[in-house]
């Protein structure tokens, strides 16, 4: 009995010591070195996925809240090939709705069991819902339908569809020069490009967040909610860009020129409210850009090519003279027709000499002897002071990117000679883009101030949105000045019966024809075309400049831009709901 | 006598202490099985939690792509030439300058610029919306809770 006992002991205390020689072993082993590396190579591996949150791109609106950029819903397509049951139906489906290849599809469906390959493969992107629905489609089909007695059973197993954002734009080509494009092509890198994408793509693009979701269930990771980039609401109306960019595509046809430029700012507070320029370019297909835009052309005309304005330049000229005292509205100038300035002779656009004038008969009948005359009253001096001060060779920090800008030769300067001072008076041998152009002549409208340009409204951020407001760059010329000369440029456009003129509504504005600069000096067969005006004369409620370049139907401003101007005021006047003045006066009165 | 007998003869048999063994044994198993059980139970229930809060996340973020994108397809049937043509077809025609009559209206300071800001929100929105409980282990809270019962009875640990 005690033998017995003692065996039974013996084996007790064997199960005993082997039980807890495995429980010390599997501690042993779940705590060595290596077991630890292995779970944390698997943790990583396996039992999380680190993501890249991006938040959504803002959306641009225009100043009423309409849409001009956004997002739309596209798919990227992609096979499990292990997943694969019925390469055949893959491959059919795929071809048939998406447009790919039989064979090469069928070829990566069948890859898991012809070569092992178990990597997910992206076989389509930026597919559109439509095509994913005729899938989804497919998909219930194949769900519902019974087993076919003879044959693999149709399946669209291992076929995947992923939802992500495409940057869209809803108007097409309008504003497209504003806005420029995203290149969504690129998911990794994409950025804007031109435009307000480019300008504020940061602000856009919004922040990515990395998380670390850990696979296993009961580990629950919240998602953080990633807020959206900052939406822009822009100063661009789309009535009045819709209707400029119609006209600008119907002055071209008209007067055969090779680009329009139109451009409408509230002279106020240096809102754009319409930036029109061509070729019209549809943003949502910008693969198409080197078609649209060979090499050497400008995106955004108004604010990236330079030119030489011609006599719209005058007003500035004018102002400057006005200003600083070198003349008044009534000094007299007798116009003989040629003037020596810096040794060279300077001649009127017609090479005529128009006698005695006041200084509104200078600008009515754009006298280039006259202005130069009034230049050299004034001094090389005073002059650029003026016309640096009008922001000319200086970048006028609208914000859109792309802008360019010539530096304005000076006294002193290695490339400025004596004559210059006579050319550039009346707009030639100085280069400006138009948006320029608009914001020096805009401080005449306004009391002198010249308001910097702008395309930004607001924006919105977290929720939160805030007004950008408008700034003022400097008191150019005295309100009187801008008053006087305001009220010449009128009486010029009413006494030459200008056809810029609009019934009802009193404009005052100048019209600008400049020779072209060539590799062997100007060419006289071609010239730029301008016109610059605004209204009511006596409230002004906007300032349009217009550019047609290299008319053909006819080389003058006063021909082909004039006209222009009294349709986009017509235009204007409705969209913008201004009455005519003598209503607007009564309704003042009362 | 007799009964004393049979209470002696009790208190000496030897599968007594066996039995008390055994009855040991059990009452550990049960209340092992009985943790065990709630610990299996709790967990399915944060798993179904867990995935269900995986689910309404992937939901959240399909919903985000959709009203982006609902957004953007109502912008193109909006769109200037879209809508010209529209009115077009139903006989509009562009106004001009002699159709329109102004009318004073008093107070009324024109159209202002639109206001696109959503309207202020929760401010707790931003906070974690899952409470920490679901992402505690049984182990966790009863530590926790210990620790809590000992601060809160002033027990230095």
């Amino acid at each position: 009995m005690s033998s017995s006992n003692g065996r039974m002991r013996l084996i007790g205390a064997i199960f005993i010591i082997a039980g807890l020689a495995i429980i010390f072993q599997i501690v042993r082993v779940q705590n060595s070195p290596q077991a630890k590396e292995l779970i944390s190579f698997l943790e990583k591996t396996y039992n999380q996925e680190v993501r890249v949150l991006k938040p959504e791109r803002g959306n641009i609106y225009d100043r009423w809240g309409n849409l001009l950029a956004g997002n739309t819903e596209v798919y990227e397509i992609g096979i499990a090939p292990p997943q694969v049951i019925n390469s055949d139906t893959v491959a059919q489906d795929l071809s048939s709705i998406l447009g790919l290849d039989f064979s090469e599809i069928k070829k990566i469906a069948r890859s898991y069991v012809e070569e092992g390959n178990e990597r997910y493969m992206v076989v389509a992107d930026f597919v559109s819902a439509d095509k994913v629905q005729l899938l989804e489609k497919k998909l219930a089909e194949y769900e519902t339908a019974e087993k076919p007695k003879k044959g693999a059973t149709p399946s669209l197993n291992g076929v995947h569809w992923v939802a992500h954002l495409r940057r869209s734009y809803p108007e097409n080509a309008l504003a497209a020069n504003i806005l420029g494009f995203y290149n969504y092509y690129d998911r990794v890198d994409g950025r804007g490009i031109l435009g307000l994408e480019e300008q504020y793509n940061n602000l856009l693009a919004g922040t990515d967040t990395q998380v670390v979701l850990p696979m296993n269930p009961t580990e629950i990771q919240e998602i953080p909610s990633v807020p959206p980039g900052s939406s822009l609401i822009l100063t661009i109306d789309r009535g009045i860009q819709a209707a400029m960019e119609r006209i600008a595509q119907k002055a071209l046809e008209d007067s055969g020129a090779e680009a329009a430029t139109i451009l409408v700012m509230d002279p106020e507070t240096g809102e754009m409210l319409a930036m029109a320029t061509t070729p019209a370019f549809n943003p949502n297909e910008y693969q198409k850009y080197g078609d649209v835009f060979p090499l050497g052309s400008h995106y955004d005309r108004a604010i990236s090519q330079l030119y030489e304005p011609g006599s719209v330049f005058k007003v500035l000229t004018m102002a400057a003279a006005l200003d600083s005292g070198a003349v008044t509205p009534t000094t007299p100038f007798v116009d003989t027709g040629a003037i020596e300035v810096g040794g060279l002779w300077i001649y009127n656009w017609d090479r005529g000499a128009w006698g005695p004038q006041d200084m509104t008969g200078c600008l009515q009948h754009s006298l280039n002897v006259c202005l130069a005359w009034i230049a050299t009253e004034m001094g090389p001096t005073t002059f650029y002071t003026y016309i640096q001060n009008f922001g000319l060779g200086k970048y006028t920090g609208i914000d859109l990117a792309g802008e360019q800008v010539y530096p304005l030769s000076l006294p002193g300067d290695q490339n400025w000679y004596p004559v210059n001072l006579g050319t550039n008076s009346f707009g030639q041998g100085v280069a400006a883009t138009p948006i320029q152009m608009i914001t020096a002549t805009a401080a005449v409208a306004n009391d002198g101030k010249m308001m910097a340009p702008h395309v930004v409204k607001a924006y919105i951020q977290d929720g939160h949105q805030y007004d950008i407001s408008p700034r003022l760059v400097r008191q150019v010329i005295t309100p009187e000045t801008a008053h006087t000369l305001t009220e010449m440029l009128a009486n010029s456009l009413e006494n030459e019966a200008s056809v810029a003129l609009v019934e009802g509504y009193r404009v005052s504005g100048k019209t600008g024809t400049a020779e072209i600069p060539g590799p062997r000096g100007y060419e006289s067969s071609v010239t730029n075309a301008s016109f610059v005006g605004w209204g009511p004369t006596d409230d002004p409620k906007f300032i349009v400049y217009i550019w047609l370049e290299k008319p053909t139907s006819s080389p003058w401003g006063s021909v082909v831009a004039a006209p222009v101007f009294s349709e986009v005021v017509r235009e204007l006047t409705v969209l913008m709901k201004l009455p005519p003045d003598s209503v607007r006066q009564q309704l003042a009165q009362q | 006598m007799f009964d004393q007998r049979i209470v002696q003869a009790y208190r000496q048999a030897p599968w007594r202490v066996q039995l008390q063994w055994i009855g040991a044994l059990l009452l550990v198993l049960v209340v092992g099985m009985l943790i065990a059980g709630v610990y299996l139970y709790l967990t399915a229930e944060a798993t179904a939690a867990g995935t269900h809060i995986r689910e309404l996340e992937l939901e959240r973020e399909d919903l985000q792509i959709r009203i982006a994108d609902q957004s953007t397809q109502l912008a193109f049937l909006r769109s200037a030439a879209f809508m010209q043509g529209r009115a077009e077809a139903l006989g509009y025609k562009n106004a001009r300058q002699e159709d329109i009559v102004y009318i004073p209206v008093p107070g009324y300071s024109g159209r202002q610029v639109v206001f696109l800001a959503p309207p202020p929100g929760n401010e707790s929105a931003d906070a974690s919306i899952i409470k920490p409980a679901y992402k505690e282990s049984l182990w966790e809270w009863l530590y926790q809770g210990t620790f809590d019962l000992i601060e809160s009875r002033g027990i230095q640990p």
